[in-house]
């Protein structure tokens, strides 16, 4: 399998601050990758760099094989990002914002219609889509703007914080939309604080910490590294040395 | 897995999507607040006729002399394009800055695939949209009222408004530009130097205009020498201002040849400028944005305790709970350069124009204008007061809907939070309109008594705004906003902004009537006793009004539930 997203020695600073160190990591296609870190880690940094937002000091950035900075369209074309705070056009409905979107991916009218009514189906949104988006809870908007990402069948999805403020039943959906996406060759690169959702369904875990990756592998690679843990709350815990500054900080 | 066409889409698509997205937006408002619509539009109206009445006045006023009229006409169009050539260029550079490097939707834009220049063409001409305004408000009284003068043939109209449309570019263009300027090397305190700049801007303006006036010696025959030799920097060639005074003066004159070759050069100018702005920009518009929101919010601040530092000690008179939050409106405000500079701007031009009164009064005489001015500098400043509280005072309160969980749950009334807002207001409006007012009796050596009447109906007039801000803020909050303009220009802010005017009127009009009364002699201890009366009376209106508004606020805010 070709290589989905490739970082090959990324440094971003903020002024005097290095917010990512020398980041290398590779996501083949067809893979899902949970992306953790603590506040502050580097997380929203390294995807805003993938997605084209930020531009690296040093290093380089490949989506599907295309350099991001200087063949950064064709790059944007393949993949889809879903950021942590979902944006939406307030005087738009749901469903116009979708048609924009299609547009803008230059989609047929039939396969749109097609694709948007699975996607209205499998996310429930029937019921507000109609609605200027203005008028949408969090989760309702993280719900369109999950649907405008998958619309256009991406090769590459990007998301950050995709459970927060979703219900139970579309927490399972969405698992189950990223592991269709996965199945069907697609890569999904996914941030969280999520552990359970990042345990149950990803491929490949990193763990970047004050703007290094500590750790990268599956479940079973990282649990190998750690010394006597199971859970992956255990070993993000003791990677990140958070177990420890909780506990001395309580004594 | 499905394959994509990469070929970008263009700014056609965003044209339309913006246009169906302002549809939306006309009809929820029309459908949800028609009372607003009607409000809005009739103030605009007012104002409108108002701008027209000046204008037609003045122009009725120069047009008895023709000599006169030759000179100052074109020399008033001169003055009245520069200044729209800076307003204009600031405030699309705001605009710009804002839309490009600051709002969700760039982000958006940026990592769809899209090509930097749809996005940044998108941008410019939506801020160009905006800047219309100008031609609405100001372009169209200013045509009919010298088209009325003039008798201009209808050829007139259409050429009149080509000139405003072709000019608009310009600006804009400089705007966008100055605002990728910023974010590319100045972003760290981009939207300080933005309001700075602004400030500067107008103050360098204001005084250079009146120095190069004060500066003529009006006795000398060569006056008109001296005074056309100052003016001469603000009609070079090379200004668009230039281009469109003199493209006017030939189509007042019906040359409609000069008329159309100037009309040509501003559009060529303007769209080559927006070609270089839009290529340019959209060239660094990737590294712009990373500096602008890689350093964005990331300056950091002294840490006082919640109630110390200088915000706190200014609101010393309050007690615990209401100093804290009075405290931590004072520091937003002063970091918050939207609201600091909109009354900075406002009253600095106001005092720059009283520093320079005296300058066009004839010799010491006591006269009817001493009696007026007085009058005259507390409407201008009522009428800023009203702006400030309507857009910064009222969203107060709904502002806090989000800490409510935290402000609701102390073991103190909801009624301190008004209390708290209505102190902070109060703190801010009423050393503002002080200091202008202690300005203006210093400068045009008011009586005490008259300066003391005046100062006292403009603390009133604080009081009552401050109250009706924040106690119609308590009445009709929106909790579910974030965003203060968009609280301001609700329902609950438009009906402050009319009541607020409307009190202003009444006044306005008590102390109209007590300058008509007095005449040249102005107040002094001298006067009649109904005289004092009525300014009591006046005093009263602001405080009752202001205490009712408060009350009200309280009451609903008690029970109001998040």
């Amino acid at each position: 399998m070709s290589e989905a997203i490739k970082l090959d020695g990324v440094i971003k600073r903020y002024g005097h601050k290095v917010a990512v160190n020398r980041l290398s990591l590779s996501v083949k296609e067809g893979e899902l990758f949970a992306f953790l870190g603590p506040n502050g880690a580097g997380k929203t940094t390294t995807i805003k760099m993938i997605t084209g937002l930020l531009t690296p000091h040093a290093g380089t950035v490949d989506v599907c094989g295309h350099r991001m900075g200087t063949d950064g369209l064709p790059a944007k074309a393949q993949l889809a990002y879903v950021p942590d705070q979902p944006f939406l056009y307030e005087k738009l409905t749901g469903r116009e914002f979708l048609y924009f979107v299609a547009e803008m991916y230059r989609m047929d009218t039939a396969s749109r219609d097609a694709a948007l009514d699975t996607l209205i189906r499998r996310l429930d949104m029937s019921e507000f889509l109609d609605r200027l988006a203005g008028s949408y809870s969090h989760g309702m908007k993280q719900r369109v703007v999950l649907a405008a990402a998958l619309l256009h069948q991406p090769r590459v999805l990007i998301i950050d914080e995709p459970m927060v403020g979703l219900d139970p039943r579309t927490v399972r959906t969405v698992k189950d939309l990223f592991l269709d996406i996965t199945r069907s060759g697609g890569t999904v690169f996914m941030s969280t604080h999520t552990l359970e959702v990042a345990e149950a369904v990803a491929d490949r875990i990193g763990i970047i910490h004050q703007g290094d990756l500590i750790a990268e592998g599956t479940l079973e690679e990282l649990r190998a590294r750690a010394t006597q843990q199971h859970s992956l709350e255990s070993i993000f815990l003791e990677l990140t040395g958070s177990d420890d500054e909780w506990i001395d900080g309580e004594s | 897995m499905a394959r994509v066409d990469i070929a970008p889409a263009g700014v056609g698509l965003l044209v339309r999507m913006k246009c169906r997205a302002l549809l939306n937006q006309t009809r929820e408002i029309v459908e949800d607040a028609p009372v607003k619509v009607f409000a809005t539009t009739g103030f605009i109206a007012m104002i409108w006729y108002a701008l027209y009445e000046v204008f037609w006045r003045g122009f009725a006023y120069f047009h008895i002399d023709a000599l006169q009229s030759a000179v100052a006409i074109p020399l008033l169009f001169n003055f009245f394009f520069v200044a729209l050539l800076v307003l204009l260029t600031v405030s699309n550079a705001i605009l710009a800055y804002g839309s490009l490097f600051l709002h969700e939707e760039a982000a958006y834009l940026l990592s769809s695939p899209l090509r930097p220049r749809t996005t940044v063409g998108l941008k410019y001409a939506e801020s160009l949209f905006f800047s219309s305004w100008s031609l609405l408000l100001l372009g169209l009284p200013l045509m009919m009222a010298i088209a009325r003068v003039q008798n201009e043939p209808w050829v007139f109209y259409p050429l009149f408004l080509l000139y405003f449309v072709t000019f608009i570019p310009i600006p804009g263009a400089m705007g966008l530009i100055l605002a990728w300027v910023i974010a590319r090397h100045l972003p760290r305190t981009a939207r300080r130097a933005l309001a700075c700049g602004a400030c500067a801007t107008l103050v360098i303006t204001v005084i250079w205009g009146l120095r190069s006036v004060q500066q003529l010696d009006w006795i000398q025959e060569d006056w008109l020498d001296g005074f056309f030799a100052r003016m001469s920097l603000i009609q070079a060639s090379i200004l668009p201002s230039t281009w469109v005074t003199r493209g006017i003066e030939a189509a007042i004159d019906n040359r409609v040849g000069d008329a159309v070759r100037y009309l040509v050069v501003l559009a060529a100018n303007g769209l080559f400028l927006s070609w270089i702005a839009v290529h340019l920009v959209a060239g660094g518009f990737v590294a712009a944005y990373d500096r602008a929101s890689a350093t964005r919010g990331k300056l950091e601040r002294p840490a006082c305790a919640a109630s110390g530092g200088f915000a706190g000690r200014l609101f010393f008179f309050l007690p615990p709970p209401a100093r804290l939050i009075a405290a931590k409106d004072m520091r937003t405000f002063f970091r918050d350069p939207m609201q600091w500079s909109q009354l900075a701007i406002l009253f600095g031009l106001m005092s720059l124009y009283l520093l320079n009164t005296p300058r066009f009064t004839l010799g010491d005489t006591p006269s009817r204008w001493t009696a007026i001015v007085p009058f005259l500098n507390l409407t201008a400043v009522s009428f800023i007061l009203a702006t400030f509280t309507s857009r910064f005072v009222f969203p107060l309160v709904s502002l806090e809907g989000h800490q409510l969980w935290l402000i609701g749950l102390l073991p103190y009334s909801r009624t301190w939070i008004l209390g708290a807002k209505f102190s902070f207001a109060m703190v801010v409006t009423l050393s503002a309109a002080s200091g202008v007012m202690m300005l203006a009796s210093y400068i045009l050596r008011i009586s005490f008594v008259s300066a003391a009447i005046h100062w006292m109906v403009a603390a009133s007039v604080c009081y009552g705004l401050c109250g009706f801000a924040v106690g119609f803020g308590g009445r009709l909050p929106q909790f579910e906003h974030r965003n203060a303009a968009r609280i301001a220009n609700g329902l609950g802010g438009t009906i402050n902004l009319v009541a607020s005017v409307l009190l202003i009127a009444v006044m306005l009009f008590g102390m109209g009537y007590v300058t008509w009364r007095v005449g040249d002699r102005g107040i002094t201890t001298r006067t009649d006793g109904m005289i004092f009366a009525i300014c009591g009376l006046v005093v009263l209106i602001g405080i009752v009004a202001g205490t009712c508004a408060m009350v009200v606020g309280a009451r609903h805010l008690k029970r109001v539930e998040v």
